[in-house]
């Protein structure tokens, strides 16, 4: 009860900081990129000075040390207040934090984590045109040499769909340091800085006209040996750190926020003069309970995850039945809005459920794809909840 | 938790899976022994009081074993008349349905009309298992009241339906005089009394529904693992495993919903109908899959495919249509979100 309580407590001071300092018209104010970063750098600094940017780092920085069940109040009043996402700082607020945090020497975390709370922004350097789905086939090569009277890791290759990698500081790269073996054995962990000479970003024109991913290029980069992650050829397993860091609070802020805006189909069936339409109440009201049956599975996800009895393959089922109720969403709304949806419209940068009805629907691919694709989720609830059979791993021609 | 844990592991054991659809009057005196009809009754009335977890984890596990015994409309009914605060003799009857007597309610709308002298003509619908009835709880124009099968003016009609696991029939009436005695509620309470049993019958199919479709999944993905085409399991192959998968994750998330209704004191009739709706399309797309992924076995008797499939096309047209719900659960929202 005492715990609860508590909770309850810490609800009630989000609330009252969130009527205070909640950022009235981002949208509006995010209408091009440059507005949106600036927006996301405000309510980032507002947050950490609130304390309520980082609840899930430790306790010694301001506003750390949060239970999961605290970290969930908070990013449940910030969806339900309708606030921007943290999308600028959130590869450095979780997957730099999980990297530095669980695997980087004292001296690496003494150097970049007050930076990061300073505002200092990372991208990822993952994913190359050939390793998508399959990771471990990355191929960007590093060569350990002396220049200059110092080693480095001469860095040369592309990385692809890094978020916002146009506005980082810095870059947790992957790198290839030898093909021999298995082909996880060749990767080394190198935390990069983006100004270092021999980088060049450059930003992917999406298909809404977003642009929210770069691809990175580096020739000859020279990268400091202090600069690696673990050691030499096990970035592997710091790389699984990085991507485990999320903690499935995403997907519960974003079913919470599907739920609120279906305020915005509710508005296009009284616009179009649905209201007494059968059928499409009929398809209203068929999307309202997916969306309320997906919160529901995202909270139960994290309460799983409080507990402690988190199975493997939670998490996929939970990405994908959020990924497909967001593009029954954005149809639904697509179709009710009809022609006028047709008409080119200015986007909103840094939200899924926008109004802007065919932006809504191209960006809902992001959710299919980024993150491990629907397919590649469909495999682990398959192979590893299910327990079938992998297909066999070699490919005869 | 533990009691929750204690009833599931119970009702594994007493209904095993790889027995389906086991005997009904058989399951039926197991039931009553195992004190299932008693478990939403309130401890003042000799029951074991327990809540809608308790009920709903039980539902479940029937629901994975093709129950022919008709716990759900039996609950409902004791549940009725629990609720009644007009009925004469509610001890007695309370004490008898625990035993084992069946009293149900019926899940379908009644269709009747009063004749000047106020006897009643009429067909009552969806009365499950009403060949070992004595008496069915039926929604009468002037409220909710027992109606006893030997009472003049009375009769059944069995109405086959497709799904082997279920008798279902229509309660004829032609002239029924109602006995005053047996009043549950009278017209004016009947709508409270209605709004009670609705989220219970809800939540009773649903959890029927999911505690079969994941039953069907297992069978499913057992089959796939043990059947082998181009000398491999056919489990192996992405095109089928992601349609397993999908079948995985469209249960987890319509049990996520069934579950948070089961504890939240705030969720209303239309959200409980449009969960059951929601379970029932789920248990309706798991069969369509399983058959499917079975092949040509899937189109035989012989296997039990058909079983699950059948079931789940009757489930959700209990306790209101699902075409209902969904207009409804639009027409909320919609009124909701000005």
């Amino acid at each position: 009860m005492t715990e609860n309580a508590d909770l309850e407590a810490l609800r009630g001071e989000v609330r009252s900081f969130l009527e205070a300092e909640k950022p009235h018209g981002w949208r509006d104010a995010s209408r091009t990129q440059e507005d949106f970063v600036k927006t996301q750098r405000d309510w980032f600094a507002k947050l950490v000075k609130a304390g309520y940017a980082i609840p899930h780092w430790p306790k010694e920085y301001p506003g750390g040390g949060r239970s999961l069940a605290e970290q969930k109040v908070i990013y449940e009043e910030l969806a339900k207040a309708d606030c921007p996402r943290l999308l600028l700082s959130f590869v450095s607020t979780y997957h730099a934090f999980a990297t530095l945090h669980e695997c980087a020497s004292e001296e690496q975390k003494a150097k970049y984590m007050p930076r990061i709370l300073e505002g200092e922004t990372w991208c990822q350097g993952f994913s190359e045109p050939g390793a998508g789905s399959d990771l471990a086939a990355l191929k960007c090569k590093a060569v350990r040499e002396v220049r200059d009277g110092k080693e480095v890791y001469v860095v040369n290759g592309q990385k692809v769909w890094s978020t916002m990698a146009q506005f980082a500081d810095m870059c947790l790269l992957l790198v290839r340091t030898s093909s021999e073996g298995a082909k996880q054995a060749g990767i080394t962990y190198l935390l990069m800085d983006m100004k270092t000479p021999g980088v060049s970003v450059s930003p992917i024109h999406q298909i809404q006209g977003d642009e929210e991913f770069s691809e990175i290029f580096l020739d000859n980069v020279e990268i400091p040996v202090e600069q690696r992650v673990g050691e030499e050829g096990k970035g592997w397993a710091v790389a699984q750190a990085t991507l485990a860091s999320e903690r499935g609070l995403t997907l519960m802020e974003l079913g919470y926020r599907m739920r609120g805006a279906l305020g915005r189909v509710a508005e296009l069936i009284r616009t179009h003069g649905h209201e007494e339409d059968r059928g499409v109440l009929r398809d209203f009201g068929t999307l309202v309970t997916e969306v309320d049956a997906v919160c529901a599975i995202a909270d139960r996800f994290l309460d799983n995850r409080i507990k402690g009895v988190e199975r493997i393959g939670d998490a996929s089922i939970v990405k994908n039945a959020y990924s497909r109720a967001l593009r029954a969403y954005s149809k639904l709304g697509l179709r009710l809005g009809g022609m006028a949806e047709q008409y080119v419209a200015p986007i909103t940068f840094g939200d899924l459920n926008t109004g802007n009805w065919m932006a809504d629907f191209m960006n809902s691919y992001a959710w299919t794809i980024a993150g491990g694709s629907e397919e590649v989720q469909r495999n682990i609830i398959a192979e590893r909840m299910l327990e079938m059979p992998r297909e066999p791993k070699s490919w005869v021609v | 938790m533990i009691e929750l844990n204690e009833l599931t592991s119970a009702a594994q054991k007493a209904f095993p899976a790889d027995k389906l659809s086991p005997d009904r009057d058989a399951s039926w005196e197991l039931m009553a022994e195992m004190g299932w009809l008693m478990i939403r009754v309130p401890e003042e009335d000799g029951g074991l009081g327990l809540g809608r977890e308790a009920s709903t984890a039980i539902h479940y596990e029937m629901g994975r074993v093709l129950s022919r015994a008709p716990l759900i409309p039996a609950q409902l009914g004791l549940q009725a008349i629990v609720l009644s605060k007009t009925l004469a003799d509610r001890a007695d009857w309370i004490e008898r349905i625990c035993g084992g007597e069946y009293v149900p309610l019926h899940m379908r709308a009644a269709r009747l009309t009063p004749g000047d002298d106020g006897a009643l003509s009429g067909t009552i619908s969806g009365v499950l298992e009403a060949d070992m009835a004595g008496a069915v709880v039926a929604s009468l124009p002037h409220g909710y009241a027992i109606v006893p099968l030997d009472a003049e003016g009375v009769s059944l009609n069995e109405r086959p339906v497709w799904d082997p696991s279920r008798r279902m029939f229509d309660l004829v009436l032609d002239g029924y005089r109602p006995d005053p005695a047996l009043d549950l509620a009278e017209v004016k309470s009947a709508p409270g009394l209605h709004d009670a049993l609705a989220p219970e019958a809800h939540l009773a199919i649903a959890a029927d529904c999911l505690g079969g479709a994941a039953a069907a999944l297992e069978m499913t993905v057992e089959y796939m693992t043990m059947r082998k085409q181009f000398d491999r399991p056919i489990a192996m192959f992405q095109a089928l495993k992601h349609r397993a998968a999908d079948m995985k994750t469209r249960i987890v998330v319509a049990e996520a919903l069934m579950w948070s209704y089961v504890h939240d004191e705030d969720v209303d009739i239309i959200e409980f109908g449009s969960m059951k709706t929601l379970a029932g399309e789920t248990y309706q797309y798991v069969t369509e899959e399983m058959i499917q992924l079975h092949g040509g076995i899937g189109l035989t008797e012989e296997h039990q495919s058909h079983l699950f499939m059948k079931r789940a096309m009757l489930n959700p047209h209990f306790a209101g249509e699902p075409d209902l719900w969904k207009e409804r659960m639009g027409r909320e929202a919609l009124a909701a979100m000005r």
